[in-house]
């Protein structure tokens, strides 16, 4: 384990912002944190990286690299009059680290940035500044990296890229990630364990697949026949243009899907879970 | 902690605000070397108008030393205020971008960096400072050439070229006093309020109240000598006939104590505040 944080606590005037957050994260492990807006995912990781004190609760980081954090907090933070090469140089310098134009090209090359670009980072779309955080924090080789929002504000491509990047540093350089959102896809397939925050307390954690499935209450369904399917006129159903969605009370999709498949006519094609927010974000009955 | 101040200054010299600031000093500069010229004119028809009627006087008494001297009483309100912005803005530039987190999310103490951060301010000081007198005496000396000093502060003092040159340059040294101190006021104000407007505001506010009270006379001799805004006069006393090194000394030692003790404040409330 690298990192062990208990019971924190954290106030705001009458504010209780965080109310006895306990979370772990292993080496080559990847977390996602999952919340709404304002549940408390910011302050907990500005806990975690020392910027903001906690009021109660124990924070243990079992390393003894000379950085054993690195992270961003919602949107990268950069010099904007300062090119890429020129900002990888003044966070390496500021920690002492003296690396040469050789390392620093190569630490650009790595994140996907390219050593030749001179201009300002205020030019550069929020992908690239994104990489370029990541380049930082990745200074000095922490065993944890904190990623709050990486995603906010990525296309699509630069969310894949980006995941992509995330998982290499987790299996090749054995990084242990904590990595929050309030997007459930963009976690969804990236974490091995997932935190649910809300209200400032920790409702839900495990295996990220298990917690998705526990929230899970309805079904996208695609292919051909399903309109005329017997089993589907039995279930709760709502017709979609080329889809339909399928809303269940209980677990009982694999059911479903046998079901489906066993009937003549009907061919399923995709079957994509919709998580219920509101189910994933209450609290998980004692 | 010397690769900080090493890159605090590479940041400040790398951003154009920076040039604005040192083009705008230079402006600054020459409207108050032009004021200065007509103000010496002005100074020299009112004070030796009657003298001139008893006594003959040999050379240009508008040299460029009472230009210089003119300048000096310039330069102690105009110059600080456009060093405060500048200076404060090293900070609270860092508080918008959100650069002090991006900083602190670094194996770096808050300590280290805030110290830095005063130091670099002093540094930036000390070379605007530099290239003020640099070009000051320059400039005067190549339009209006050397020659005696006339001042009236308890009287009318006259100091050869030589003297005049000595004295100016002690003077400019002990009000650069006056202008660390506001340097390091500026980085405690942004510690404190950390959007710039508002810092602005303050510094501006906390130079007109310094300026004003200056001026005003206290009976107590321990006002006098400790309230800070009495403090920053200290190179006026250069021209008195005797230089009263032990006053200047004793208000300069108390100057910079109040200089240590703003730092110091700054510094325990930025360690104590969270980066939010």
């Amino acid at each position: 384990m690298i990192l062990d944080a208990r019971d924190v606590c954290k106030t705001y005037g009458s504010l209780e912002v965080l109310k006895g957050v306990s979370l772990s994260l292993n080496r080559s492990e990847i977390c996602g944190l999952i919340g709404p807006n304002g549940a408390g995912k910011s302050t907990l990781f500005r806990i975690l990286l020392g910027l903001v004190s906690r009021d109660s609760g124990t924070l243990e980081i079992h390393s003894e690299a000379s950085k054993p954090l690195g992270g961003i907090i919602e949107k990268p933070a950069l010099y904007g009059y300062l090119s890429a090469f020129e900002n990888l140089r003044v966070f390496s310098r500021i920690q002492g680290l003296e690396l040469n134009r050789a390392d620093i090209e190569s630490q650009l090359l790595q994140v996907g940035l390219s050593p030749l670009r001179k201009d300002p980072v205020r030019h550069f779309s929020m992908g690239m500044k994104q990489r370029l955080g990541l380049a930082i924090a990745l200074l000095n080789e922490p065993e944890c990296v904190i990623l709050d929002e990486p995603f906010s504000g990525l296309d699509p491509m630069g969310i894949r890229t980006l995941q992509d990047e995330i998982r290499e540093l987790a299996k090749s350089r054995g990084i242990g990630i904590l990595i929050s959102s309030h997007n459930l896809v963009e976690l969804g397939d990236l974490c091995d364990r997932l935190y649910v925050i809300n209200q400032g307390e920790i409702v839900r954690e495990g295996p990220a697949r298990e917690i998705l499935q526990q929230a899970a209450r309805s079904y996208l369904l695609y292919g051909t026949g399903l309109e005329s399917s017997t089993t589907l006129a039995k279930a709760d159903i709502e017709q979609r243009t080329g889809s339909i969605v399928l809303h269940l009370e209980e677990d009982s999709i694999h059911i479903i899907i046998q079901r489906l498949s066993a009937e003549p006519g009907v061919i399923l094609t995709a079957c994509v879970p919709q998580t219920n927010l509101t189910a994933l974000f209450e609290k998980t009955p004692e | 902690m010397r690769n900080l101040i090493r890159t605090e200054l590479f940041k400040i010299f790398k951003q154009r605000k920076t040039f604005y600031a040192i083009a705008a000093v230079f402006v600054l500069e020459a409207f108050i070397m032009v004021s200065a010229y007509f103000q010496g004119r002005e100074f020299l028809d009112v004070f030796l108008e009657n003298l001139r009627e008893s006594f003959e006087f040999q050379g240009n008494l508008l040299n460029g030393n009472l230009i210089i001297y003119l300048v000096l009483n310039s330069f102690w309100f105009h110059i600080p205020l456009i060093l405060m912005i500048v200076v404060s803005g090293f900070l609270t530039g860092e508080y918008k971008d959100r650069t002090v987190e991006a900083v602190l999310l670094q194996p770096v103490s808050k300590q280290q960096y805030i110290i830095s951060k005063y130091i670099a301010a002093l540094v930036f000081t000390a070379f605007i400072l530099g290239i003020l007198i640099l070009s000051t005496f320059l400039l005067s000396y190549l339009f209006f050439g050397k020659g005696d000093l006339v001042v009236f502060l308890e009287g009318l003092s006259f100091y050869n070229s030589t003297e005049a040159f000595n004295r100016l340059m002690i003077a400019f040294l002990v009000g650069s006093l006056t202008m660390f101190f506001y340097a390091v006021v500026s980085i405690t104000l942004a510690v404190l309020f950390q959007e710039a407007t508002v810092t602005w505001i303050v510094a501006a506010l906390f130079l007109i109240g310094t300026t004003l009270l200056l001026r005003l006379e206290f009976d107590s001799k321990w006002v006098n000598s400790l309230f800070f805004p009495k403090l920053t006069d200290s190179w006026q006393y250069v021209f008195f006939s005797e230089i009263p090194f032990r006053t200047i000394l004793n208000k300069s030692l108390v100057l910079i104590a109040y200089t240590g003790l703003i730092a110091w404040i700054g510094i325990r409330v930025f360690q104590k505040r969270d980066i939010t």
